[in-house]
């Protein structure tokens, strides 16, 4: 899988593109987490981590652990956490494991972005 | 470094050479001449062994300061050749022949001090060509030019030298890599076995057949993706008869899966001792999970409870794919009433319970995502509608060769495709007649 990184005003943007299985989830994990921390360290400047999942085909367990594990850590440093733009088959995973309740998913870019910089609280929904 | 090392060489030839001769020393003592020799050059030896025996910078030192005099010295007998050099430059040349032949004639008596079997070392290589390179200066004055070229024959000798060095890394090296090659794979092997034998504990602990007091036809399967499973399923026999079911899938797999698959299993299996409804176990059991969780593992447990005596069947599910039910009459229903999340991720979470009565003839089919993602060469899953249809197609096929069908479809589908998950099937068919 592909991972990229896009700053926009408040918020950094991760693109994931492909399959999140046992193997590409800890490499992942270390992205989003390098994420969190430089969004901590930013301070203010950056508010929230979206990460967007248009392309993303495909989501083991493992791969929901890497979103479980930088919801956490998001949490530690008082940013808000949230996913947007979900495939079909991908939004089932999440319904599936209970994680739509727990992580904010958003229908895509623009309303997660939007939900940001509208929120004043770090947990999203 | 590179002198240093030039230098331990020396010393391996020297050794060599005395290797080629074991014993010797001992079967014809060296003449008394050369004990003589020995007994008066005490302090010489002791020179010879700190400038071409012992390593360290002294006998670097040395070793440079030879190849350098042997590119003067032959530098030296190019410029010779000119002719009608002044008469100071033919003065400078023969005091700088002289120095040369005395510093190598020096050279010469220390390696044959330094050398342990001196006979041996004159008539080696090495000591034939050390001798060449100053015998016709020695021998015949100082005006034999073209005997003096063989001088060259130093520079082969060094040549030489950085081959057998040369050599004996490439050896040592090999050596080397063949004892961490095989300590590597003693390693490996050692760790196979105990993932191999902590994978058979695994499987052990797991229920081999359907409890049959029940009267249910009862089969289950589990192949794994690596060594160490993060699947499993139980058959527990509950006090009042009934009898619960268990599948569930931990976060990835290896090691730290089947712990946390280990702990889970044994949690649920206590907790369901005591509690009735399958909702409150799983409850209970998440909470058990979380509190010992270092590595956010969580796992996903579809956990219901069948009454072999009236069909009735309770269930509750933590996050994992709904079973199957296919009924005697042909339809399948999904078992997919709300469930809760995850187990092991937030110690509040509730699983609420539902009810579903099954009718003589039906089977019930849980399973784990390994099946419905199984992938094949061109990235395709399996697909629950694959499994839907091999349902629909298995008549009135018992528990077992259901499950052995399904398995051969899956296998069939994957091709050449590595298995990238653990696959756990499971089909309880209910008849009381």
């Amino acid at each position: 899988m592909k991972v990229r990184l896009e700053k926009v005003p408040h918020a950094t943007l991760v693109i994931a593109e492909g399959r999140l299985d046992f193997g590409a989830a800890p490499a992942f994990q270390k992205e989003l987490e390098q994420a969190v921390t430089a969004a901590h360290a930013a301070g203010g400047q950056v508010k929230a981590l979206i990460v967007d999942c248009a392309a993303l085909d495909y989501v083991s367990s493992a791969g929901l652990r890497s979103f479980l594990q930088a919801a956490r850590a998001s949490q530690r440093a008082g940013v808000v956490f949230a996913l947007s733009t979900l495939q079909p088959a991908v939004r089932e995973v999440f319904d599936l494991s209970g994680f739509s309740r727990m992580i904010p998913i958003h229908a895509d870019r623009t309303a997660a972005l939007a939900r940001i910089s509208s929120a004043k609280s770090p947990d999203g929904q | 470094m590179r002198g240093s090392r030039a230098g331990s060489a020396v010393q391996e030839i020297q050794d060599s050479t005395q290797e080629s001769q074991p014993g010797a020393e001992l079967l014809s003592p060296p003449p008394a001449a050369l004990r003589a020799f020995d007994g008066l050059t005490a302090p010489v030896k002791r020179l010879a062994e700190l400038l071409l025996v012992r390593p360290g910078p002294w006998s670097r030192a040395f070793e440079n300061l030879i190849v350098a005099l042997i590119v003067v010295s032959i530098a030296s007998i190019g410029v010779g050749a000119i002719p009608g050099l002044p008469e100071w430059a033919l003065v400078a040349l023969r005091i700088e022949e002289i120095g040369v032949v005395a510093f190598f004639s020096f050279e010469y008596l220390l390696r044959i001090v330094a050398a342990r079997k001196k006979l041996a070392f004159i008539f080696s290589f090495a000591g034939i060509v050390d001798f060449l390179a100053i015998a016709p200066s020695l021998l015949t004055g100082f005006d034999t030019r073209w005997l003096r070229t063989l001088r060259l024959l130093r520079l082969l000798r060094l040549l030489k030298l950085q081959t057998h060095y040369l050599e004996a890394t490439v050896t040592e090296r090999t050596r080397e890599l063949a004892a961490k090659n095989l300590a590597l794979e003693q390693a490996h092997a050692q760790i196979q076995a105990e993932l191999d034998a902590a994978h058979a504990v695994q499987v052990a602990i797991l229920p081999a057949r359907f409890p049959a007091r029940t009267g249910c036809d009862g089969a289950a399967r589990m192949i794994s993706a690596a060594s160490m499973c993060g699947d499993f399923y139980d058959f527990i026999e509950l006090v009042d008869g009934r009898v619960g079911l268990v599948i569930a899938d931990v976060s990835g797999h290896g090691v730290p899966a089947a712990f946390f698959m280990a702990v889970a299993r044994t949690s649920l299996r206590d907790v369901a001792a005591h509690h009735a409804e399958p909702g409150a176990c799983l409850a209970q059991t998440n909470q058990a999970l979380c509190a010992q969780n270092p590595m956010d593992l969580f796992v996903t447990v579809f956990y219901c409870v069948l009454d072999p005596r009236t069909g009735v069947l309770r269930y509750a599910n933590g996050g994992h794919n709904p079973p199957y039910l296919l009924r005697a009459d042909g339809t399948i229903d999904a078992l997919d009433g709300q469930g809760g999340l995850v187990l092991g991720v937030m110690p509040e979470a509730e699983f609420p319970d539902h009810t579903v009565e099954l009718h003589a003839g039906d089977r019930l089919v849980l399973y784990t995502d390994g099946l419905t993602e199984a992938f094949n060469a061109a990235n395709e899953a399996y697909g629950p509608e694959r499994l839907i249809a091999q349902l629909r197609a298995s008549g009135e096929l018992a528990a077992a060769p259901l499950i052995e069908r399904i398995c051969a479809s899956v296998k069939e589908f994957s091709g050449s495709a590595a298995q990238s998950d653990d696959i756990t099937l499971t089909v309880i068919g209910w008849d009381p007649r």
